[in-house]
């Protein structure tokens, strides 16, 4: 099985390739998006600011969108996550376009939000509860605002805000959080994601 | 609702941990990449590694060393000391950091915390910032180039200005109580948080768990422990404990 990064050229991906890691699994990071479609799962990674990522992904942004469309199993962590939008608050540029809505600032006083939050209403069956993570590290200024709120899978609230800590359309799972920086629980999530989006797909 | 972290600051110096002061003396205390992904299991919420090389060839050895560790640690890794530019901060970025924080350079030049916020986004963007009492001037004033060189900035007013620059985040030391292990400087710790909108990170004076709790009550969202730690007088899991009875958030 092959797992793809998307790289857009802006941060760390050892600790996400190396927790992405099986024994019958091959991690590629791929900085051409088209290119890392010729993936078996497709995972956005979550470090840069939209812009510069939504320009670098702008070459494929229709082959990606149709592929996950279709059900390419996908995992979007963070500005990935935020990439499976229409458009940021952060800056320009267009997102995939795959969930409807926009991603906005946190409506809190201490921006970004920086540690560890608790991950709320969590579905029973779900990578949360195969992973038991309860609480995962944030590195976040803005947040996703769906549309439709039934694509929410997860909740976490800063100061009172209260945003989408995961979302799940069709086979493509995004995530607010690092699960790679989340600890043990955060690697064994990352897992059970790969399995759920793997098996769904396997489904249709 | 945001945990209080209890972060672990580990001084590398050509790819080893090593202690000691005024960069003579060092001691060389162990592997980086062990000893981060230890703290990782005691219940460490971040990890630290702040370069004190004297050489550029050190320096270099840092970015294999953060490549490393990332690849065997699963929590947040901030890398510190001699990042000049942007550039530089691509490169520790590239090399395994999550965050990384700009002290002298930012002092020289502040665009370069714009410049990387920019490119990577504020919550990879630390400002770090040395101060210390000055009875003179009735404030805290600024010292670069590792606490040794004054400037004539003032603390409270330099966080401000870091975070109209677009740093995501303060790492506040104070050289006063650096090493005293009398407590953090809790003073300086309120006036820089009450001023800024972002997470302060509080340094320097740690000498037990009380002092971890009383910083974080009084305006740090983490506090950073090194010396105590690494002398294993007390433990991340004994500090937790003591920080969860009195009453703060903690990730168990």
């Amino acid at each position: 099985m092959r797992i793809t990064i998307f790289d857009y050229g802006a941060g760390n991906l050892h600790s996400l390739a190396k927790a992405l890691h099986t024994p019958s699994a091959e991690v590629v990071v791929q900085d051409d998006p088209v290119a890392a479609l010729e993936t078996d799962v497709l995972v956005l990674p979550g470090v840069g600011a939209f812009a510069a990522a939504a320009e670098r992904l702008s070459p494929g942004r229709e082959a990606v969108r149709e592929a996950l469309r279709a059900g390419l199993p996908a995992v979007g962590i963070c500005l990935g996550m935020q990439l499976l939008f229409d458009a940021s608050d952060e800056g320009g540029g267009a997102g995939l376009g795959l969930v409807a809505g926009r991603v906005r600032r946190l409506n809190a006083v201490r921006v970004p939000q920086i540690g560890w939050n608790l991950v709320e209403d969590t579905p029973k069956d779900s990578p949360f509860a195969d992973s038991k993570l309860a609480m995962a590290y944030y590195a976040n200024s803005y947040v996703c605002q769906p549309t439709d709120v039934s694509v929410v899978t997860a909740w976490s609230t800063h100061e009172g805000d209260r945003f989408p800590a995961a979302v799940r359309v069709n086979n493509t799972i995004g995530v607010q959080f690092h699960p790679e920086k989340s600890s043990a629980a955060g690697v064994r999530f990352l897992h059970a994601c790969l399995d759920e989006v793997l098996r769904s797909s396997v489904g249709q | 609702m945001l945990t209080r972290r209890v972060v672990v600051c580990l001084d590398v110096s050509e790819g080893r941990v090593v202690k000691g002061t005024q960069f003579v003396e060092l001691r060389d205390v162990g592997d980086p990449v062990e000893l981060a992904t230890r703290y990782e299991r005691e219940g460490a919420d971040e990890i630290v590694f702040l370069d004190i090389s004297a050489s550029a060839e050190g320096r270099a050895t840092l970015l294999d060393v953060a490549r490393r560790t990332a690849e065997e640690l699963f929590i947040p890794l901030t890398i510190g000391g001699g990042i000049r530019s942007a550039n530089d901060m691509g490169h520790a970025l590239r090399a395994g950091a999550d965050k990384v924080s700009i002290n002298s350079a930012a002092v020289a030049r502040p665009a370069v915390l714009s410049e990387s916020a920019d490119r990577f986004g504020s919550q990879c963007v630390v400002a770090s910032i040395d101060a210390k009492w000055d009875a003179g001037w009735s404030a805290w004033r600024v010292y670069i180039k590792g606490g040794r060189e004054p400037t004539s900035l003032d603390a409270v007013q330099w966080a401000q200005a870091c975070v109209g620059h677009g740093a995501g985040e303060i790492l506040l030391t104070s050289i006063d109580r650096d090493g005293a292990r009398t407590g953090y400087d809790v003073e300086l710790t309120e006036a820089v948080s009450a001023a800024v909108n972002v997470p302060v990170v509080a340094s320097g004076g740690a000498g037990s768990a009380e002092h971890v709790c009383d910083v974080l009550q009084h305006g740090a969202d983490a506090a950073l422990l090194a010396g105590i730690l690494h002398d294993r007088e007390t433990t991340v899991a004994d500090v937790k404990r003591v920080m969860r009875a009195a009453g703060l958030e903690v990730r168990s």
